[in-house]
């Protein structure tokens, strides 16, 4: 067993884990963190995506034991409690969530993306959301997603109030 | 006999709102933001394998599978297996206590092979163990003595391709005496006539791939021991209903006593079908014997090999015209490679066959449809589900005859199509909307087809352009396949809040949404007053299998009739407390509910519900819908096969370099006539990703063997699906809604045939842009990978 000290969506945690375990089996078995998905095992599908130390990786493909003293930030770390973030939103307004297995990694993978590039072309969207599989084939749907995210930020709004995301969006008309 | 009253209530509805705009409506064709995308975005949705958290103390279970594509099974020795640390049991074929079988339409696909294995993938034993790791390890020390057979992986080694008998070889199913799994056909008027007096005559030879689902979940299945001797189980399945009955009979339970409930599911696409029966009844078997919680967990590797895939198809096809360019007649074997069992196959065939001639005008026609079992991954259900196997053919069939006769293929299409009025090939009358001739017509319009095609015609140098039409007709729901019904219930709670089930579940594509909608309009109320529970065998009555284009139309229907009945005794209510002339003048728009002439007096809807607890009205009611029945003559093909039809043209225009062999699609065009537009998101999303996904399988996707049935590429790194590299720049989605009486709105579903024509129409353009008479002919199979399309290059002499 190797001890890690490990920050997951900003709560440090001391583990202690096989040499061999995963990042994705620590995230969802040991710390019940269930947006990481496993569709491949392999860094092929790219729903395990999550950031270390803001860096996108593929979870299932990151040891646990490696990674003492790193930061790790999930779907569930991206907007501090009771909030949501500007991306999340981006994703219901532009009305391309489907079966959603892949949304976690296509909204990591966007996260990393805005960070490093505030405006992004269509072209660097296509090549940044290509390291995520989507079946349903939402991809266009996508890239208008993080087009709309990054206005957001650019315009200063990071973080939306959950409860008033709630009530203009669930289950209601949204405008053309 | 007088009608039901569900078929009235339909027709009614209809007939009230035929006239109305869809734009009219308050909640049908809107953008509704589904009702899990809050949960979405947030990675909230538990899919099967999140349920794992919540599980104390399970057992695992690990399928061990079999290393021969063809062998008899001699022995099977699990004693190493059994010494493994963690294992506390292999279970084997006689370990089942009901009827080893999960054959989906006919019984011929054991749960575990007993007696001999039919392709890799078959699985030989199950071991039961504390943890996955200790489970798979374990499963390499089951040793099974195999009698190697002869490997059929050709269908082309059983059948004749000239007669369509069936050659002597040796038996995969010897117990069936026949490797012909099953044989349709049609025979319509003099094709030999129609052929003779033909001043053109085309023919050729087409091929059509395997094509795997690629669902992003993998499979998964978590069986909870009951009390009673029962077991409930969370299993990645489209159809509850049917993966109770699979698991029941190999249980040997009675029904009650298996529950069944769909977690949220990470794409299906047919494919969750079969398998969702076998991973259920592998974990059933492991939870009722140890009285523990089982999970059976699929890698993407397990995944691929254990499930389902769209089948491959060889056709030829020969279709006559006259010179002015009608279609005279047409003359089609079609054979299906079948893989190792029938799976859903005979109704995979069937469809085929009733599709096999598109949505033409053919008085002539002579078409055998023969499914083969060979040795690889069972065909099975896939959007589509035969109809994309004939439409390709079929469409590149007329693209060449259109160039034979020197017309365009949108005129010689138009020339030929079905419209309101006409007879099928079946001869069944069409006799409500036909938005066929409309969706070509708007598609050529969107697309910029007759510029575009002159353009292109005209480009010089390395990278040409093509510009490519298909066109197709879908029958909806399982139309002569059996019986066809669907149920839901409503259940509206004390504060006016409504709980929504229903037995059909979603695959991702958000097909329980236009549920969601008809609700709401039919009863008046804000869609997020409505809850969706999840898809369980004990919310409803059995509300059929979630297939076949039919959870809008069908589901819809039950949907539909649930609400009337509700808001027909909530009418009457209101009318007497607030004094309404007549229940039909009571509005409702929760939360006011009022007379039409005085919107001033109101009550409120909670106020409402709870009266009618007081007085005993019932809130709740089950919708039930049970479709028109279909016809079909064997002998002959003809009847009515389906009861509606949903129309399609897509435009493709591709890119392809010469150098390379590269395709790439540039712009998509797709309207579809799906009756009215109840979830207008939900149908876009069809439009784009079915287009997505067809694009996959006109362009890359594939299934390799070797020569001894190994499936070579096992994983989403070789086996390629598009990514968002691959997505065209631009789509235009267009919808017509020519209505159907007996569908909720007029609507007809959307979900297999936004597949359908994608293939054929990205095959065209790249024919076209090819411009060589030579080349048009040799574009006669996908997928078109660069090194087939450079080799047509190659061979028709095509220089830039």
């Amino acid at each position: 067993m190797v001890k890690v000290s490990l920050t997951v969506n900003g709560v440090k945690y001391d583990l202690d884990v096989p040499p061999t375990e995963r990042l994705l089996d620590t995230l969802r078995n040991r710390l019940g963190i269930s947006s990481v998905k496993e569709g491949c095992g392999r860094g092929e599908c790219g729903s395990c995506i999550v950031l270390v130390n803001g860096n996108p990786v593929h979870s299932c493909l990151t040891l646990t034991s490696r990674l003492d003293g790193a930061e790790v930030t999930t779907l569930e770390g991206l907007a501090p409690q009771g909030k949501l973030h500007a991306i999340q939103v981006a994703f219901i307004e532009a009305r391309g969530v489907q079966c959603g297995f892949c949304t976690p990694g296509f909204i990591m993978i966007t996260k990393a993306l805005l960070d490093r590039v505030k405006e992004p072309s269509e072209k660097e969207i296509r090549r940044w959301l290509s390291s995520v599989l989507c079946r349903c084939g939402s991809y266009p749907l996508y890239f208008e997603a993080v087009k709309r995210a990054a206005k957001y930020i650019k315009e200063g709004k990071i973080y939306f109030d959950e409860k008033e995301v709630r009530e203009k969006y669930h289950l209601k008309v949204l405008a053309r | 006999m007088s009608k039901p009253d569900y078929v009235e209530i339909v027709e009614e509805i209809f007939y009230k709102t035929k006239e109305k705009k869809t734009e009219e409506f308050k909640y049908v064709g809107k953008d509704v933001v589904r009702w899990d995308a809050i949960s979405k975005i947030s990675g909230q949705p538990v899919y099967t394998a999140d349920l794992l958290r919540f599980i104390k103390n399970p057992v695992f279970v690990y399928s061990v599978r079999a290393k021969y594509a063809h062998a008899r099974i001699k022995g099977l020795d699990v004693s190493d297996a059994l010494k493994y640390p963690g294992v506390l049991a292999v279970l084997t074929a006689r370990d089942i206590p009901g009827i080893n079988d999960v054959g989906y339409v006919i019984p011929d696909q054991p749960l575990i092979a007993d007696r001999k294995v039919r392709f890799i993938g078959d699985t030989v034993a199950l071991v039961v163990a504390e943890s996955l790791e200790n489970a798979r390890e374990a499963g390499e020390l089951v040793s099974v003595d195999y009698e190697p057979l002869k490997v059929y992986l050709d269908p082309l080694e059983i059948i004749d391709p000239e007669t369509l008998q069936e050659k002597p070889h040796e038996l995969i199913h010897d117990e069936r005496g026949s490797d012909i799994l099953t044989r349709y056909k049609i025979r319509v008027g003099d094709v030999e006539k129609a052929f003779k007096e033909a001043a053109v005559v085309v023919e050729n030879k087409y091929e059509t791939p395997f094509q795997e689902h690629a669902y992003i979940e993998p499979e998964a299945a978590i069986a909870i021991p009951e009390a009673d001797g029962g077991v409930t189980i969370y299993a990645k399945t489209q159809c509850p209903f049917d993966t109770r009955k699979a698991v029941a009979n190999v249980l040997g339970l009675p029904f009650n006593m298996v529950r069944v409930i769909a977690p949220a599911l990470g794409g299906g696409f047919g494919g969750a079908e079969d398998v969702g029966n076998e991973i259920a009844a592998k974990a059933a078997l492991a939870a009722i014997r140890f009285k523990r919680p089982a999970v059976l967990l699929h890698t993407r590797e397990e995944s691929i090999i254990g499930h389902t895939k769209r089948h491959r198809t060889i056709s030829w096809y020969r279709h006559a015209a006259s010179r002015d360019g009608t279609l005279l007649g047409v003359e089609a074997k079609i054979i299906l490679d079948k893989g190792a069992y029938a799976s859903l196959g005979p109704f995979v065939a069937w469809r085929a066959v009733v599709h096999s001639t598109g949505p033409y005008k053919v008085r002539n026609a002579k078409v055998d449809v023969v499914a083969v079992y060979t040795n690889k991954i069972p065909g099975g259900a896939f959007r589509g589900f035969g109809n994309p196997q004939v439409t390709f053919p079929v469409e590149r069939q007329m693209d060449i005859l259109a160039e034979e006769l020197g017309m365009d293929p949108v005129e010689f299409r138009l020339k030929n199509i079905l419209r309101n009025g006409d007879r099928t090939v079946h001869g069944q009358l069409l006799d409500h909307g036909v938005g066929l001739e409309e969706a070509i017509k708007k598609a050529v319009e969107l697309s910029g087809w007759y510029e575009k095609r002159r353009l292109y015609a005209s480009l010089k140098g390395p990278v040409r352009r093509g510009i490519g039409i298909a066109i197709f007709y879908h029958g909806n729901s399982i139309g002569a396949e059996g019986a066809d019904y669907s149920s839901v219930s409503v259940i509206i709670q004390r504060d006016g809040s409504i709980v929504f089930r229903t037995g059909l579940t979603d695959m991702g594509q958000g097909a329980i949404q236009g549920l969601i909608n008809i609700l709401a309009e039919v009863l008046g109320v804000p869609p997020h007053y409505i809850k969706v529970e999840l898809a369980d065998t004990s919310a409803t009555p059995d509300a059929g299998p979630t297939v076949a284009s039919r959870s809008t139309a069908m589901g819809g229907n039950a949907t539909l009739v649930a609400a009337y009945k509700l808001r027909k005794r909530l009418d009457q209510l209101a009318a007497s407390l607030l004094g309404c002339k007549s229940p039909d003048d009571v509005v409702i728009e929760a939360p006011k509910v009022y007379c039409r002439d005085d919107p001033s007096h109101t009550i409120t809807w909670r106020e409402l519900v709870e009266q009618a607890f007081w007085k005993g009205v019932p809130l709740q009611e089950f919708g039930y819908y049970r479709a028109p029945p279909a016809e079909w003559d064997e002998e002959t093909g003809t009847g009515a096969p389906y009861f509606t039809y949903t129309y399609g043209a897509i435009v493709s225009d591709v890119e392809v370099d010469l150098e390379t062999g590269l395709v790439r699609v540039k712009e998509a065009t797709t309207v579809y006539d799906i009756g009215r537009v109840v979830n207008r998101t939900g149908a876009e999303l069809h439009a784009i990703g079915g287009y997505i996904q067809g694009m996959g399988y006109a362009l890359m996707e594939d299934l390799y063997y070797d020569s001894e049935g190994r499936l070579l590429n096992t994983n989403l790194s070789t086996y390629h699906i598009p990514t968002a590299l691959d997505t065209p720049e631009k789509f235009n989605v267009y919808f017509v809604e020519a209505g159907y009486y007996h569908a909720p709105f007029g609507a007809k579903g959307l979900g297999e045939p936004s597949i359908v024509a994608i293939a054929p129409s990205i095959a065209n353009a790249v024919a076209n842009a090819l411009r060589s008479r030579e080349a048009n002919k040799l574009v006669s199979k996908h997928p078109l990978t660069p090194d087939y399309v450079y080799s047509i290059i190659k061979k028709a002499g095509v220089k830039p």
